[in-house]
């Protein structure tokens, strides 16, 4: 892992910076020296500020002496006077331990290095922010642009973009994906083949470009892009109070809406400072735990898809455990898929009447839970041909997740012991009994059982969190807190927060400017870090792993485009 | 060869013992929640054209034409557009707009999911269920006015 | 090899030409022989497409539903029987697009050969009642010649489409036939031993006998029952031989799309989907005639008996692709050739040395 530094993490127990009471920022200072012209402060961490040549080395130093392994996102936005790009660095082990390395780029030519060097995921965060932002990364190995078409003109982002501009490109600029049969003239022996956009196990318009040797994977390059909706420029143009919450819905679409909605409620009641009432941080918890079942129910269902083909009981089982979920979440939220259930403040409404009802809805779907996952069990994880298919393929050695800012299930499956709930404690977590779940087969099995293993640890949450509802005085029901009709946070203020979602770390960055709109909007999507890990697991396996690692990652296509 | 086995016992377990999961729909309606989030209703009576819905809709789905005493003329809702996040109605101080619980409308055209007032005003209610009725219970909750100003327009 | 064969009753000796032509009342001659050839041959594939049309089209959707808790069509008639005519109008009236670059008339041709060779393998089949159009000595080597010659139409569609995954699917099919028609050959030969004949007739009349009685009841000496093993070791290479789960991956529509048929449409889609039914039922039917006594069976007539082998033999597929996950490409050619084919030689020497020391 270490590149430059020749003693192993073990031989340095104690990172520069960590204290009794967290992080010293002033020691993480004297550690980047030079390196650092400036320091800013955002909500979540202090942040300092790297000359655009030096990101490299301040982000190496960072990770090695400071043990700042994760670059979980990075941010880039237009300023009147310059262009910035934010690098978000946390721990894997003590994730509430955070800083920013803030770069600013020239308003004119903004270039700044290319954080590739120090943590593989900045590939694709850098194309993306190129993409849409049009910063430029040097020694970026590969600067495309990976959201938008190869032909878009412009980029959206920018203050200066033209939204009337007509963007009609003629055929013959568009490369014909079909027309080579292979890579590289002098080797003949591959054969190029696109998976999708259109193809039964994308799970979505996701494109591969695979390079065969044989039914031997030599090399895949996933394409996205195609799902892209701009949901951080819609965000951008709704107001805190309402008009942002419906869309987190609509990224992470397979029924985790809660859990995506959480994050911006996360990120904004911490930018305006407002107070969420007890009783409706145990509604969110058991909401946003039912949404989690009911994903990885999908999860499950879809990857058996994938390993058995055609339309197996699995699925159907899948989405019938997962259809009495979304019984419940409608009774509850209204919605079976876009809830829009939380609110600033607390959430929209309180247990449906009659209460009882619900619990024992609730409580019986509970109680056939286990049965039913013995019945997983018993038909994906015990049956031999399907451990013969999964064990030891698509593995993901821990230190190269890391290096991805793999999360969620994906990073749990190889055996790294990280989850917000318990690790960045928001919510009711932290007074439920409930344990993390890690496997360390880092294979498309691992992945498998720590979703069904997940499922089960929700419903635990789930019970504990019906327990408590149901006995709540009455009188001290309060669903929302006070919050202003209007929000109009302190303007330059700045904050990234993160929550447990489905897939994995789902965090948003806010900039406010003084108005009751977002001045940038940015997410931090998990499928987007975790499909980058997608070629390190399948190169030099056969096309059925390639499907079934994809497939084991779980992503969802309109979170990984946006 | 156990575990092969297993699985094969499990469905057929499920293929043996004849319950189905199928709703027979149209024959057989399925059960919605009180809450549940369907097509707009708009009541002319109530409304007193405050624009409050207008404001909150998060992609512009309302629209409303009023003449300068502030009388209404028109009140368009693009249901083919509308994300039915609710925010209208909950932001609605007289209760003129509503999501009713049906969730059967079509539209051979997208113009023909552009709700004027009249349409939306004979949207019928779902198996006679008001959602007023049904929601009273939780409106409390809705709206935390804060102690900023309130803006209406 | 037939000197000693058992003389062979079956409930009506005759082969089905034979009959007709009686029936008929039709003089010698090869022009009427003929005739009254062409004449069973229609019988016997009618009543084959209608099962396949009922079984393929309703039948599979009917038994797909029921693993996974559905009801499936039930809007087209009694237990929505009448989707079998509207797919049929449905499926026909496409439109048949050729892709550009296709190689014909190969891509024209493919599926006709995998129909025909499934059909062909059921001229020498007995399925009670009289109803066999022929009877020749080499009947079970004529079955597998002519099955396997399904192959061949594969890979023509698989590497006439002009489609990669077309090509993958044509490459896996014959790699995993290969893999698997020697197994599959080599277990059945253990059969010819026990039977001493190749004769489909013979081998049922060979299986005429009681093997024990339990309280009266007693047990026929099926070769199923006879030789255990070797009719495990036949229904899992069947499986593959047919292509069904777990050993689908020509098709495998997760990964490779839907493999060879990737590119066909309209009747020519029609014609594949019709030749794999065919040949599962093919493949029913040799299990049925070679380790389930043919249509013997209590009470109903044979040819009944023999349906309901079949298509037993056929929700046994469709049970295993509920259930069963896909095997690897590797995986498959590993299993066929290192376990496989390793077994059924086994079993091929071990029965040889039974019946060597018991007769």
């Amino acid at each position: 892992m270490s590149l430059e530094d020749p003693t192993s993490p073990e031989a340095d127990p104690e990172p520069v910076g960590v204290t009794e009471d967290g992080l010293d920022y002033d020691a993480l200072e004297d550690l980047l020296g030079d390196l650092a012209i400036g320091r800013e402060s955002h909500i979540n961490a202090e942040a300092f500020v790297v000359r655009p040549g030096d990101v490299e080395e301040a982000l190496v130093t960072l990770r090695d002496e400071a043990g700042f392994d994760h670059c979980s996102c990075l941010t880039a936005q237009e300023y009147e006077d310059r262009f910035e790009s934010i690098y978000h660095l946390r721990k894997y082990d003590e994730p509430t331990q955070e800083v920013g390395v803030v770069v600013p780029a020239a308003r004119e030519n903004p270039v700044s290095q290319s954080a590739n060097g120090a943590f593989r995921t900045a590939d694709w965060h850098e194309r993306e922010a190129y993409d849409l932002v049009g910063v430029e990364y040097e020694d970026h190995p590969d600067l495309r642009r990976i959201l938008l078409p190869e032909t878009w003109q412009g980029h959206p982002l920018r203050q200066d973009y033209d939204q009337e501009q007509p963007q009609v490109v003629p055929l013959r600029e568009h490369a014909n994906p079909l027309k080579d049969d292979h890579r590289g003239i002098d080797n003949s022996d591959t054969m190029f083949l696109n998976i999708g956009p259109h193809h039964p196990a994308t799970h979505g318009v996701l494109h591969l470009k695979a390079v065969l040797d044989g039914e031997v994977v030599a090399d895949v390059d996933p394409d996205i892009g195609y799902l892209h909706r701009c949901e951080e420029q819609l965000c951008q143009q709704g107001n805190y109070r309402h008009q942002i919450m419906p869309y987190p819905d609509r990224w992470d679409y397979i029924s985790a809406g809660i859990l995506n909605e959480w994050c911006y409620a996360r990120a904004a009641e911490d930018l305006a400072d407002l107070e969420v009432p007890e009783y409706a941080q145990v509604l969110r918890t058991m909401s946003a735990e039912m949404c989690r079942i009911a994903a990885h129910m999908l999860a499950a269902g879809t990857f058996a898809l994938d390993v058995y083909g055609d339309f197996t009981a699995i699925f159907m089982y899948a989405m019938q455990d997962r259809e009495k979920m979304m019984n419940l979440l409608e009774d509850l939220t209204g919605q079976r898929l876009m809830f829009n259930y939380l609110r600033l403040g607390g959430v929209a409404w309180d247990l449906p009447e009659p209460r009882e009802e619900f619990f024992e809805k609730t409580r019986d779907l509970l109680d056939d839970l286990p049965e039913r996952l013995e019945e997983y069990h018993n038909l994906i994880t015990s049956n031999e041909i399907f451990q013969m298919r999964c064990i030891d393929t698509g593995v993901l050695e821990p230190e190269a997740a890391k290096s991805y800012g793999a999360t969620g299930p994906v990073a749990r499956g190889s055996g790294i012991d990280y989850d917000l709930r318990r690790d960045d404690p928001y919510g009711y977590y932290p007074e439920l009994d409930w344990d993390v779940i890690t496997e360390d087969g880092c294979d498309n099995y691992a992945r498998v059982l720590v979703r069904l293993q997940e499922v089960e640890e929700s419903a635990k949450i789930i019970k504990q969190c019906v327990d408590l509802l149901e006995d709540w005085p009455e009188e001290e029901r309060t669903i929302q807190s006070n919050v202003p009709r209007t929000l109009k946070p302190e303007p330059d203020t700045e904050i990234y927060r993160t929550v447990e979602a489905a897939k994995g770390e789902l965090g948003i960055y806010i900039r406010s400017d003084g108005t009751s709109k977002p001045a940038r909007f940015k997410i931090r999507s998990p499928c987007f870090s975790n499909l980058q890990t997608l070629p390190e697991m399948s190169e030099g396996e056969y096309i059925p792993d390639l499907i079934a690692s994809l497939g084991s990652l779980d992503i969802v296509l309109g979170e990984v485009d946006r | 060869m156990i575990g092969v086995l297993k699985s094969m016992a499990t469905t057929m377990k499920h293929a043996l013992d004849g319950e189905t999961f199928t709703v027979e729909y149209p024959e057989e309606t399925p059960e919605v929640s009180p809450r549940f989030r369907g097509v707009h209703k708009f009541s002319q009576e109530r409304c007193i054209w405050c624009r409050q819905c207008e404001n909150v809709c998060p992609n512009d789905t309302i629209q409303i034409v009023t003449d300068e005493q502030r009388n209404g003329e028109q009140y368009n809702l693009h249901i083919g557009q509308c994300i039915y996040c609710r925010l209208c109605e909950e932001v609605c101080p007289v209760d003129a707009i509503l999501l009713t619980q049906n969730f059967e409308f079509t539209g051979d055209t997208k113009d023909d999911l552009a709700y004027s007032m009249e349409e939306l005003k004979n949207v019928p209610w779902y198996k006679d269920i008001d959602p007023l009725a049904s929601r009273e219970p939780d409106r409390g909750g809705w709206i935390g006015e804060g102690e900023g100003e309130v803006d209406y327009q | 090899m037939s000197a000693s064969l058992p003389t062979v009753t079956l409930q009506s000796g005759t082969p089905l030409p034979d009959s007709i032509r009686s029936l008929l009342g039709l003089p010698d001659g090869p022009v009427f022989e003929f005739i009254a050839a062409v004449i069973a041959s229609s019988v016997i594939a009618a009543a084959l497409l209608g099962l396949v049309a009922v079984s393929g089209i309703w039948g599979k959707r009917k038994i797909t539903a029921a693993f996974t808790d559905r009801i499936a069509v039930n809007r087209h008639g009694p237990f929505g029987l009448l989707i079998i005519v509207a797919d049929a109008v449905r499926l026909l009236s496409k439109e048949l697009i050729v892709p550009d670059g296709v190689d014909r008339p190969a891509w024209d041709i493919a599926p006709i050969v995998m129909a025909g060779s499934a059909l062909l393998g059921f001229a020498v089949i007995p399925m009670g009642n009289g109803l066999q159009i022929a009877d020749p000595e080499v009947g079970l080597a004529y079955v597998f010649a002519v099955a396997s010659i399904a192959s061949v139409g594969l890979v023509m569609a698989g590497y006439s489409s002009n489609n990669k995954y077309s090509l993958l699917g044509g490459l896996r099919a014959v790699a995993q036939n290969l893999a698997y028609e020697i197994p599959l050959i080599i277990t059945a030969a253990s059969v010819v031993i026990f039977a001493g004949t190749l004769r489909m007739s013979g081998i049922v009349g060979a299986q005429a006998e009681t093997l024990v009685s339990v309280a009266g009841i007693g047990i026929p000496s099926w070769y199923a029952f006879v030789n255990p093993f070797a009719f495990v070791l036949f229904m899992a290479a069947n499986l593959a031989e047919v292509g069904r789960n777990p050993f689908d991956i020509p098709e495998a529509p997760t990964e490779i799309v839907a493999g060879w048929q990737t590119e066909y449409s309209s009747v020519y889609f029609v014609l594949c989907y019709l030749s794999e039914f065919i040949h599962i039922f093919l493949g029913g039917a040799i299990i049925a005639t070679v380790f389930l006594g043919g249509p013997a069976g209590p009470v109903l007539p044979g040819v009944v008996w023999f349906v309901i082998k079949m298509v037993a033999v056929y929700l046994f597929t469709q049970w295993a692709r509920s259930a069963v996950p896909r095997v690897r490409i590797d995986q498959l050619i590993e299993i066929g050739w290192k376990g496989m084919l390793v077994l059924s030689f086994a079993n091929l020497v071990l029965t040889a040395v039974i019946v060597g020391l018991t007769v």
